[in-house]
């Protein structure tokens, strides 16, 4: 039974490799994502490893709660460097300042950033190995008025720097100017800056422009050879204050690993879900091949049940040829996939990623998560037409004709058990969507698995329904092309069943895409109704890379009487609220000017006479969680390890906009470990806003950083970057609409071939060849139509729900982007018409005596 | 044997048509310089052993296929000179034709299948003449119906019908009757007897059936892509008799 699989496999191998092409994709899919993320991880690693040459222990401020990744801890005191040097067994111990947020400016006046890599200022030391930064060209910076610049950002032709050239430096203290002195490289001999971009001084002059006089935010440390590194640890621990701690070389690794997951992991695993995505719908197209072609085969399939062979070995044959095809594809997709992990790289590095170099990883994992997800959905799908195969009797073969135009069981059996997995997918979903769940993953998982299971109901329950609906659907084609038309629409109706698989794949496709635009374009109706709402304010400062923007930037537009400035710094907390403690993100600005630039509504207490020592604002909805009244006092720690107390002044109901926390800067900035705002936000005094904007432009001309909007900007950008967001999600989900068009190509090649006799009838009685290349294109117009109707009325209800089940401080306004969906029928319209440009131009290449000899 | 007779009354003819099909050793001759005319308002039976060539004559007379040699003409059109699609133009607009059976566009009724090739001509037709042709077919009341809820015989009396409806200038009917009973047969042959007699048709119809033959006009007798005899006014005892003196 296994050689009859083999050679029915080559017998319609063309069917089957478009068939087999679908699993390809789904399979490069999935190996493409871990490709990707553990070559990410492999790169980090060894970044990590190269980053601790030299370095045996890093002493560094220990934050009191919280991680490092979301926070900066504190600097220690700059004695301590003698103080661990002095310890037994230490060779050497070095302070190091590392501050992000310290951006230089090329010659063309032209500011160095990053999207997400640190752009940071740090100061160089003699001992290169421990430093990490080895000089490449020139000299070290000496004194206030050099600096060097990393080699990456200097040979980049993108940017304008030369050796003595004096540049500006936006630092945490203000703009300054230096002559830059030398080339650096960090990491040697590879530059493991990985996209960061360096400015070094020396370390005096670091500590003072970095603002951190007396202190380092680091020391590093190398243990004398033949050090025991767990003992000497301890040691070291022993001479350190209260709130700094010494980590060892592999922990650092570690952390840095275990940061770098944070976003290698969800990463990864986005794509897994695409990639599950692409399978699931790339099963339905196979189940369909399957089912077509063993159709075609019942008279052999019969006469192998005459000759003896038995129900078992019918499905064996069948179920082994899929495991070929699934084996074959999984091959296939592995390769595909290492090319689409290259792919994949270039394109993040194309957005300014900067990843590291390293081969493509391919672990045992990768492989076997090939082979099983590849055999396995192909068996998986292959499995209802191969028990349908087995269950066909020996005399059938002596019947008349295919059997694929009926033999759809339509009945109640078929809308009893839709029905039923309808119900469980809908309960699935709802539940998903609605129900209390113990973080994310279980949540989305049974989302997921809800909307599995209501796309197989959809895909059992369809053909009830498709004849009709194509039929209605497909009317218009009757008026466009009598008789072409006709005969198009009523082919798309004839086999309710096989319309409905083929449509089904699009139907997935497009009710995801759909569902995303609907939450998409809530998410901006809302978030645009509440953006135009919170603000006063005339114009926004933000800053084009991570760091933020100085806190000098707020006193500056305050001292050049332009208005008043507001700077908002998002900082972590924790809060002791009796006996319970919270971390959460906690806002400082100057309260006293709130008003000013924001929409806050105090609806208990009041903001005049607010001490911005001690008092603090809470959003309602937490005041009323945290029980939590005016006048109450709570505790809060710092990530400095400080410690204030402050008593509620005033409650607000908050839009969600908002953090629900603020205390006054004047306050926080005692404690701040940064010295930047995340925003500042101005209400301009100026009553030309041309003249206001400029007036701020002249401040700002000290910031390259600095981005300046006016509200109607603010607004339209945040809305640009959800769009982005929009368009890279439906770029993914387009692979499945792909799939879909592949499905179209591949039934309808199989209906053509099935239907030759008819359409060599049809060519007999005179259809012209561009009449029955017009009759298969607008045929898989209607299916496709079809399919994206179901998938639209589908995917409409779940963005609703979505958009309903989102909490209403991020959704509160459902809106449904109706030209867009309409434009989605089109395009599936048009997505039928290309489909069929192949299989219409077989047919209508079909010699017309050979098609009608066809038994 | 008769040479071509004048064009003036011809509905189809061929011209030492010889059509070989593959080449070199396995060239087979299925049509061996075949000169034979159809005059207008005639049936005419082609009969022969299996494998004579009758289906190959049937089928490039109706510029299904194109000879290899000499000359076919519907007409006064030369079909060797027409292009692909004016060849298409010339099935649905000059010629009928009927197979032994899958005549019928299953997702098309009755009558949608005789309007067919009017349809995709994008005209009406003739109304009265399809009302006579449909009203002679008998199945007046089945028009509405698919091809799948006929019998046999009302599917190939449909398919004639079809051939008809469009006045062509000749219906080629490649063994009509061969996949019916008797009696279905009688009733397809009556149809096409009465076309010729009454609708002034010209049908040209391939048998193996003596009984069928004797409803036509004439029979001409293939054997080896050759003509080799033919009946004016045959009886199905002479048809026979000619038979078996071929030796078929
Ligand atoms: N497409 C073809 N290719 C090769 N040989 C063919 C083809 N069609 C018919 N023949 C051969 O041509 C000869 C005449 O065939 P045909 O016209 O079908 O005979 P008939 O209809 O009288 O039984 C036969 O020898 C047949 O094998
Ligand atoms: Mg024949």
């Amino acid at each position: 039974m296994l050689r009859l699989g083999i050679k029915s496999l080559l017998a319609h191998k063309v069917r089957f490799a478009l068939t087999a092409s679908t699993i390809v994709i789904g399979v490069a899919f999935v190996v493409a994502s871990f490709v990707t993320a553990d070559s990410l991880r492999s790169g980090f690693d060894q970044l990590a490893e190269d980053i601790n040459t030299g370095t045996d222990y890093t002493v560094r401020g220990e934050l009191p709660f919280g991680e490092i990744t979301e926070a900066v801890a504190p600097a220690v005191s700059a004695d301590l460097v003698d103080d661990i040097a002095a310890v037994d067994g230490v060779e050497i111990a070095k302070g190091g300042l590392f501050v992000n947020g310290v951006i230089p400016v090329d010659g063309n006046g032209e500011a160095v950033t990053t999207f997400g890599p640190p752009v940071a200022g740090t100061n160089w030391l003699e001992d290169e190995s421990l430093s990490q930064f080895y000089l490449m060209e020139g000299r070290w910076p000496v004194g206030i008025g050099e600096f060097a610049i990393d080699i990456t950002t200097f040979e980049d032709d993108g940017y304008d720097f030369e050796l003595g050239g004096t540049y500006q430096v936006v630092t945490p203290t203000g703009p300054r100017e230096f002559t830059l002195t030398g080339v650096a490289q960090f990491g040697f001999p590879e530059n493991a800056g990985v996209g960061a971009i360096f400015s070094l001084f020396d370390t005096a002059t670091a500590q003072e422009i970095l603002g951190f006089p007396g202190e380092f935010t680091v020391i590093s440390v190398r243990a004398e050879a033949g050090a025991d590194i767990a003992e000497l640890q301890t040691r070291i621990e022993a001479v350190l204050p209260d709130g700094v701690e010494v980590i060892t070389a592999a922990d650092s690794e570690e952390e840095f690993s275990d940061a770098t997951e944070t976003f290698i992991g969800p990463f990864q695993t986005i794509l897994l879900v695409f990639a599950f995505i692409v399978l699931f719908v790339s099963t339905f197209i196979i189940s369909n091949t399957f089912n077509i072609v063993l159709g075609q085969r019942v008279r052999e399939l019969s006469l192998l049940r005459a000759v003896g062979a038995t129900p078992g070995q019918v499905r064996m044959s069948v179920l082994t040829e899929s495991a070929i095809i699934g084996a074959v594809a999984s091959v296939a997709g592995l390769g595909l996939g290492m090319l689409g992990a290259l792919g994949l790289k270039a394109l993040l590095n194309f957005f300014g990623a900067s990843l590291p170099d390293g081969p493509l990883p391919l672990v045992p994992r990768t492989v076997l998560w090939a082979v099983v997800v590849g055999v396995g959905f192909t068996v998986l799908a292959s499995l209802v037409p191969a028990i349908k195969a087995s269950r066909i009797s020996p005399v059938a073969g002596l019947a008349e004709g295919t059997s694929s135009d009926e033999g759809a069981s339509l009945g109640w059996p078929r809308l009893a058990s839709g029905g039923v997995l309808l119900a469980i997918g809908l309960v699935a979903t709802g539940l998903g969507l609605f129900g209390d769940f113990d973080g994310a993953t279980p949540q989305l998982s049974t989302l997921g698995a809800g909307a599995a299971v209501t796309f197989v109901a959809v895909s059992v329950l369809s053909p009830l329904v498709s004849r009709a609906v194509v039929s209605l659907l497909a009317r218009p084609l009757v008026w466009m092309m009598p008789i072409s038309g006709r005969l198009a629409r009523a082919n798309a109706a004839r086999n309710p069943r096989r319309t409905s698989a083929t449509a089904v794949a699009l139907t997935i496709g497009l009710a995801l895409v759909t569902m995303v635009s609907i939450v998409g374009q809530s998410l901006k109706v809302s978030f645009g109704d509440r953006l135009a709402n919170a603000f006063t304010a005339d114009f926004i400062v933000t800053a084009d890379t991570q760091a933020g923007l100085p806190k000098t930037l707020s006193s500056d537009i305050r001292a050049a009487g332009i208005g008043t400035p507001v700077g908002f710094d998002l900082d972590l907390v924790q809060i002791d609220i009796g006996d319970s403690q919270v971390e959460t993100q906690l806002t400082a600005a100057r309260v006293s000017d709130l008003e000013a630039v924001i929409n806050i509504d105090v609806i208990e207490g009041s903001l005049d006479g607010f001490d911005p020592q001690t008092g603090l604002l809470i959003q309602s909805d937490v005041a009323a969680d945290d029980n939590l009244g005016l006048g109450d006092t709570v505790e809060l720690t710092f990530v400095s390890g400080d410690r204030a107390t402050v008593s509620v002044a005033a409650i607000f109901d908050g839009n969600g906009f908002w953090s629900s926390w603020f205390i006054d800067s004047a306050l926080y900035d005692q404690f701040a470990t940064t010295a930047f705002d995340d925003v500042v936000m101005v209400q301009s005094a100026i009553d030309d806003p041309e003249a206001a904007r400029a007036a701020i432009d002249d401040v700002l001309d000290s910031y390259p950083q600095a981005v300046l909007e006016d509200r109607q900007e603010f607004q339209e950008s945040i809305e640009s970057s959800l769009n982005t967001v929009l368009v890279l999600v439906n770029v993914f989900l387009g692979f499945a609409l792909l799939i879909a068009l592949i499905g179209i190509v591949s039934t309808l090649t199989l209906s053509v071939f099935e239907r030759i006799r008819e359409i060599g009838l049809l060519r007999a009685v005179g259809m012209t060849r561009r009449q029955m290349r017009r009759m298969i294109r607008w045929e898989a117009a209607a299916v496709s139509l079809y399919g994206a109707v179901v998938g639209v009325v589908l995917g409409a209800a779940f963005g609703m729900a979505t958009s309903a089940a989102i909490p209403e401080d991020i959704i509160d306004t459902i809106a449904v982007p109706y030209l867009q969906l309409f434009i989605f029928l089109v395009i599936s319209v048009g997505f039928g018409l290309i489909a069929a440009l192949f299989p219409a131009f077989r047919a209508s290449r079909m010699n017309v005596l050979d098609a009608i000899a066809d038994e | 044997m008769s040479v071509a007779a004048p064009p003036t009354h011809a509905a189809a003819r061929a011209v030492a048509a010889t059509k070989i099909y593959g080449s070199g050793d396995t060239a087979v001759r299925a049509l061996d310089a075949i000169n034979v005319t159809f005059e207008q308002g005639q049936f005419t039976a082609i009969m022969g052993p299996s494998g004579s060539g009758k289906s190959t004559l049937m089928h490039c007379m109706a510029g299904l296929d194109r000879v290899t040699e000499g000359q076919v003409l519907i007409g006064e059109i030369d079909l060797s000179t027409l292009s692909e699609r004016d060849l298409t133009l010339l099935r649905r607009d000059n010629v009928g034709f009927v197979f032994q059976a899958f005549n019928l566009v299953p997702t098309l009724t009755a009558i949608e299948n005789i309007m067919l090739p009017m349809d995709l001509a994008g005209s009406q037709g003739d109304t009265d003449w399809v009302d006579e042709v449909v009203s002679a077919t008998g199945l007046a009341d089945r028009l509405k119906h698919r091809p799948s809820e006929l019998s046999g015989g009302q599917q190939q009396r449909v398919a004639v019908a079809r051939a008809l409806a469009g006045q062509p200038q000749v219906i080629f009917a490649d063994e009509p009757t061969g996949n019916v009973d008797l009696n279905t047969g009688a009733e397809i042959l009556g149809f096409m007897r009465n076309a010729v007699d009454e609708m002034g048709q010209t049908i040209v119809m391939v048998t193996h059936d003596a009984v069928a033959a004797s409803y036509a006009d004439r029979v001409v007798f293939l054997v080896d892509g050759k003509i080799v005899d033919e009946l004016v006014d045959p009886t199905p005892e002479r048809i026979r008799a000619h038979m078996n003196q071929l030796g078929a």
